[in-house]
Order: structure tokens, then C-alpha cells, then sequence
């Protein structure tokens, strides 16, 4: 506790390191997804609609399978190997907070295209098909239909990126990216517990806040859905 | 201009072929303006892709469609759809916007502001008897019933001469259906609108319809007319067969019970036996009883009803006497299966001409 005291605003910076690392590769990466998962998601559109319908689906198919399975192989790259590779790729720094900020972005889009994928095709083809037949022209029914439509499974798919993106953040202290993370290196070479104790405290309570955070956003989003 | 004399919309040799399937194959129609035109047959005989070609939710392989006069390929998709308005089965209410909010939407799509929006869908809530108190209601807090005058009021809201109606009230019960069925048809009384419905139920098509397409397979109009010229006269055998077994009781619909005698319940040679009608308090027929044993009574029949209404009384009756009513419910009267079975015979012979 002493230590924590002595020490505040250092542990108050890099909170604050942590906080920017977390939350801005959730936002850019979910800004990626989304029009990436649109083109990807399939519409069950209703009968078979226009000619071509049916060699126009397979075509949605496989499309839908190539994007899907793409964003998971990104997941499958060891984040240490990014974190080393992203700046021979972008030509930064190792140690530059773009770098990081990049590379976990990449991961939130792994993790975001598959949630936005299954959140648009959630959405009920009557519906989108009603307000075509209503008079909605393609732009705006996506703005004002479709994706408030989409907000409860992407949701939840946010909440988890949100969370394994802030426990994912500490990797970067490894290779001298200031975050809470550091307090982990720092602990461990130093053989000081409290430090290491205090690092997982904070994160965990961002992890909690964020959280909370966007769940409530996300019901307040959603107060048309009936809860039981 | 007086109503159904001219053509609201236009089928000029309309086609529509999908990858492996005729839908509608070279339809010729002309829906009246200002009635109701009901498009009636078994699934997948193109009575849908039909309504949707009209504002081009589908677009037909050839022909073409004119909607008052003009080809309605000359309005961009948007602003011909925004023009007519649109009920579907389950509503198809955004399940995002408050009951206001779906009934104003094609007025904002339209550029009226907020608040003239939201005084507008008020307005008809009132016009389709949805309570002022539902419009903050979400769509997934409504009944079926009140879910399709929603969506009904919605169909309105576009002031639209032209409203497209695609099974509507296939999804609700029969009670509420009755009801919806009804209203509508007070709805078109008042507002003068062309309706063009879809279904593939003939005894709706039969309480709706001022005209009646009934589809066959393969998307051809095997029947278009009044429902008594397509009862009374079938145009081949499927219309025929799709009609009904049902079709002569159905056909009484159309025909006056104001010739069967109700005989006054305290009728002095008591024709009816033994038998008992009880009556509660305000003096609402409460079922028949005999022998010191009650029963639930039939169907009753309202004052000024048809022949198929008398008939029902008479036949859902457990002592054969069908119980007339008047508007408040109350008793009337009762009515006999020989005066009812002699007036359905005079109304054969009138309708045919023969044997009078």
C-alpha cells in the first residue's frame, strides 16, 4: 500500500497507457469490422428472389467462409511474434504506441468480424425486406434499420474483444511498451510482489468498468427488445 | 369520378420467371379503382409476386405495370414505394421504433418533421382503434392484433391512394382476425382507397373482396370477378375445386335472411317443444335448456344478417331454433330450419332464374 502511495502517479500514467491501449484498438478495429462483415454476411433473402438467386447465395457462401476464416487465422498469430513483425511491416518503432495500438487492432478485428458476421445475419430478413417495401433506400436502411437491429449480438461480441483486449494490452510490456503491464516486468525483475498484485488489481477493475460500461450502453441501445 | 369505373393499376402481359420456376406467367388484370381486390389461390401460385411487381419489390421479366395510367417503372423504386402503402404478414414493424415512430416513418422518410410526424400517427391510431397510450410501445410489446393496426396505420400514413395488403391477418387468431377483417372494411368504407389484398384463405377473400383473381398454378388467373359470380359460377374445375365443398353455404353470404319470419319467443303454440331459451338480465340469449339440463347455445343472428349467418344459428342451435339477435345482443326472436331452408330455396331460384 506504501508503495502504491510513493508511486501514484507513476502507476497513474501508466493506467492511463493502459486505458488508451485498450479502448482505442476496440474502437478501430470494430470500425474495420463492421463494413467487412456486412459485405461478408449472408441475407436469407426472401424465396428466390431475381435471377441468378441461387448461384448468387453460393456465391455468398463462400465469401462468407473466406473473410470468416481469415479473421480467425489472424487470431492464431502468437501476439509477442506481432508485437516483434509489425515494425518491419509499418516501419515504426518497436517500442512506438502505433505499433501496439496496430497490432491490437488486428486482434480485435479477429475477434470482431465473426461477431459482426453472426450480428448482421441476425437480423430478420422480413424486416430489412419490410422497410425496402416501406420506401428505405439502401444507405439509409442500413444506417437506421440494420445496424441498430445488429447492436445486441454485436454487443456481446464487443464485450468479450473489449475485456481479452485489456488483459492482452500487458503482453506489450514485455518488449517496453509502457502499460500496466509494466508493473508486471517490473515486479518480477525486481522480485516485488505488491507491484505485481497492484498491476492485476487495476486491470481487472478496468476490465469490470469497461465492461459495465459498454453493457449498459448497449441496454440502453436496446430497450426495444422485450426482457423477460 | 365514380368508383371501380377506372383502373387503378394495370397488369399488361406481366411475366415473371425465376431460375427454375414460372411465378406469374403473361397476366393481364385490371384492379378498379377505389375497391377491394382480392388475389386468392394455393401457395406458390404467384398471388405474391404479383402485389409485390406492383411496387417493384419485384421486378417482372416481362410486361408491364401501370399504376394510374402510368408505368410505374417510370417513378424511381423508392419514391413508388414510399407512394402506396404496405402491410405484410407479421406486421414487418421495425422492432427498434416505438409504435409512433413505425407509424410516422414514411412521413420522415418524406422529410415532415418530428413533431408533425408523431401528431400524425396519433391521428391514426385513432382512425385504426389503437389506444393513444400504445404509441411509446415497442412491437414486441403488442399483441398480434394490435401489431397489424400498426401496421395498417403505417400503410396509411403514406396518404396513398393505392394500399398493398399481403396476408395481413394470416397470423392472428380467427377472433381477432374477424375483427381486423372487419375493420377494414369500415376503414375502406371511409377512406375510399384502392386495396389490393393477397390470401389464401376464399372465405376471406369472399368477406373482403369487391373483386376477386383467384391464381392457379403456374401464376394464371383462372377467375376474375365479383365472390358471388366466382360461387355462383365457377370458370373451370379448379376454381371449383378451390371454392369449395363449402361454396353453396359460403354463396348464402351474399343473400338477405330478411325474408325468414322471427317468430316472437312468446309465441303461443311454443313450436319449439319443450325446449327453453334462457335469457339473463339485460336480455342476452344464455343458452337452451331441457329436461333440467342447460345448454351453451349456437351461433345467434344478428338483426339484418345474411342467409349464411341464419343458417349457421339454425344449424349450431342444440334445439335446431337459431336465436336472433339485435345490436345490443338482446333477443329477438327465434327462427326456424324450414324458413330458412325455404328461403335459401327461393334465393336459388331467383339467382338462376328458374322454377319461380
Amino acid at each position: 500500500m506504501t508503495w502504491l502511495f510513493h508511486n501514484l502517479s507513476y502507476v497513474g500514467e501508466l493506467t492511463w497507457l493502459h486505458l488508451l491501449q485498450s479502448v482505442l484498438p476496440v474502437i478501430i478495429g470494430t470500425v474495420v469490422s463492421i463494413p467487412v462483415a456486412r459485405f461478408a454476411a449472408v441475407r436469407r433473402s426472401r424465396g428466390a428472389e431475381g435471377a441468378g438467386g441461387a448461384s448468387r447465395a453460393r456465391a455468398g457462401k463462400a465469401r462468407r467462409g473466406t473473410v470468416v476464416n481469415a479473421a480467425a487465422l489472424l487470431y492464431t498469430i502468437p501476439s509477442l511474434a506481432l508485437f516483434v513483425l509489425l515494425p518491419l511491416v509499418l516501419g515504426t518503432a518497436i517500442t512506438s504506441l502505433t505499433n501496439v495500438i496496430i497490432a491490437l487492432s488486428l486482434y480485435v478485428i479477429a475477434m470482431m468480424v465473426r461477431s459482426c458476421v453472426d450480428a448482421f445475419e441476425s437480423v430478420d430478413a422480413a424486416v430489412l425486406d419490410a422497410a425496402t417495401a416501406v420506401g428505405y433506400r439502401p444507405a439509409r436502411r442500413f444506417w437506421a434499420v440494420e445496424l441498430p437491429l445488429s447492436v445486441p449480438v454485436m454487443a456481446a461480441g464487443l464485450r468479450v474483444a473489449l475485456v481479452s483486449n485489456i488483459s492482452m494490452v500487458s503482453v506489450g510490456a514485455v518488449i517496453g511498451i509502457q502499460s500496466l503491464g509494466t508493473l508486471f516486468t517490473d515486479g518480477l525483475r525486481r522480485d516485488f510482489t505488491t507491484e505485481i498484485i497492484v498491476g492485476i488489481v487495476l486491470i481487472a477493475l478496468i476490465a469490470v468498468v469497461l465492461d459495465r460500461l459498454v453493457a449498459l450502453a448497449a441496454a440502453v441501445a436496446t430497450r426495444w427488445q422485450v426482457r423477460s | 369520378m365514380p368508383l371501380g369505373k377506372t383502373d387503378a393499376i394495370e397488369f399488361i402481359g406481366v411475366s415473371k420467371e425465376f431460375e427454375s420456376s414460372t411465378a406469374v406467367e403473361n397476366l393481364d388484370l385490371a384492379i378498379p379503382d377505389g375497391l377491394i381486390t382480392v388475389f386468392v389461390g394455393p401457395s406458390g401460385c404467384g398471388k405474391t409476386t404479383s402485389l409485390r411487381m406492383i411496387n417493384r419489390m419485384v421486378e417482372p421479366t416481362r410486361g408491364r405495370i401501370l399504376i394510374q395510367g402510368e408505368d410505374n417503372k417510370d417513378t424511381p423504386a423508392h419514391e413508388l414505394r414510399r407512394s402506396m402503402g404496405y402491410v405484410m404478414q407479421e406486421s414487418g414493424l421495425m422492432p427498434h421504433r416505438t409504435v409512433a415512430d413505425n407509424i410516422a416513418t414514411v412521413p420522415r422518410l418524406n422529410g415532415v418533421s418530428k413533431r408533425d410526424g408523431r401528431s400524425r400517427a396519433l391521428e391514426l391510431m385513432d382512425t385504426v382503434g389503437l389506444d393513444r397510450g400504445l404509441a411509446k410501445r415497442y412491437p414486441a410489446q403488442l399483441s398480434g392484433g394490435q401489431a397489424q393496426r400498426v401496421g395498417v396505420a403505417r400503410a396509411l400514413a403514406a396518404d396513398s391512394p393505392v394500399l398493398l395488403m399481403d396476408e395481413p391477418f394470416s397470423a392472428v387468431d380467427p377472433v381477432v382476425r374477424a375483427d381486423l377483417q372487419r375493420e377494414l372494411i369500415r376503414l375502406h368504407e371511409t377512406l375510399e382507397r384502392t386495396i389490393v389484398f393477397v390470401t389464401h384463405d376464399i372465405d376471406e377473400a369472399v368477406t373482403l373482396g369487391q373483386r376477386v383473381a383467384v391464381f392457379a398454378e403456374g401464376g394464371r388467373v383462372a377467375q376474375f370477378g365479383s365472390p358471388e359470380e366466382i360461387l355462383r359460377e365457377p370458370a373451370d374445375d379448379f376454381v371449383a375445386s378451390f371454392v369449395g365443398h363449402d361454396r353453396g353455404t359460403r354463396r348464402l353470404t351474399f343473400a338477405s335472411a330478411g325474408e325468414v319470419p322471427i317468430r316472437p319467443l312468446d309465441a303461443e303454440d311454443r313450436p319449439w317443444g319443450d325446449w327453453r331459451l334462457a335469457l339473463d338480465d339485460a336480455g342476452r340469449p344464455a343458452g337452451w335448456s331441457i329436461d333440467d339440463r342447460t345448454m351453451v347455445g349456437g351461433s345467434l343472428f344478428p338483426q339484418g344478417g345474411s342467409l349464411r349467418d341464419a343458417l349457421d344459428s339454425v344449424l349450431s342451435s342444440p334445439s335446431g331454433w337459431g336465436v336472433a339477435v339485435d345490436d345490443d345482443g338482446r333477443a329477438l326472436g327465434l327462427l326456424s330450419s324450414d324458413d330458412v331452408m325455404d328461403a335459401a330455396a327461393r334465393e336459388r331460384k331467383s339467382r338462376y332464374g328458374v322454377g319461380l
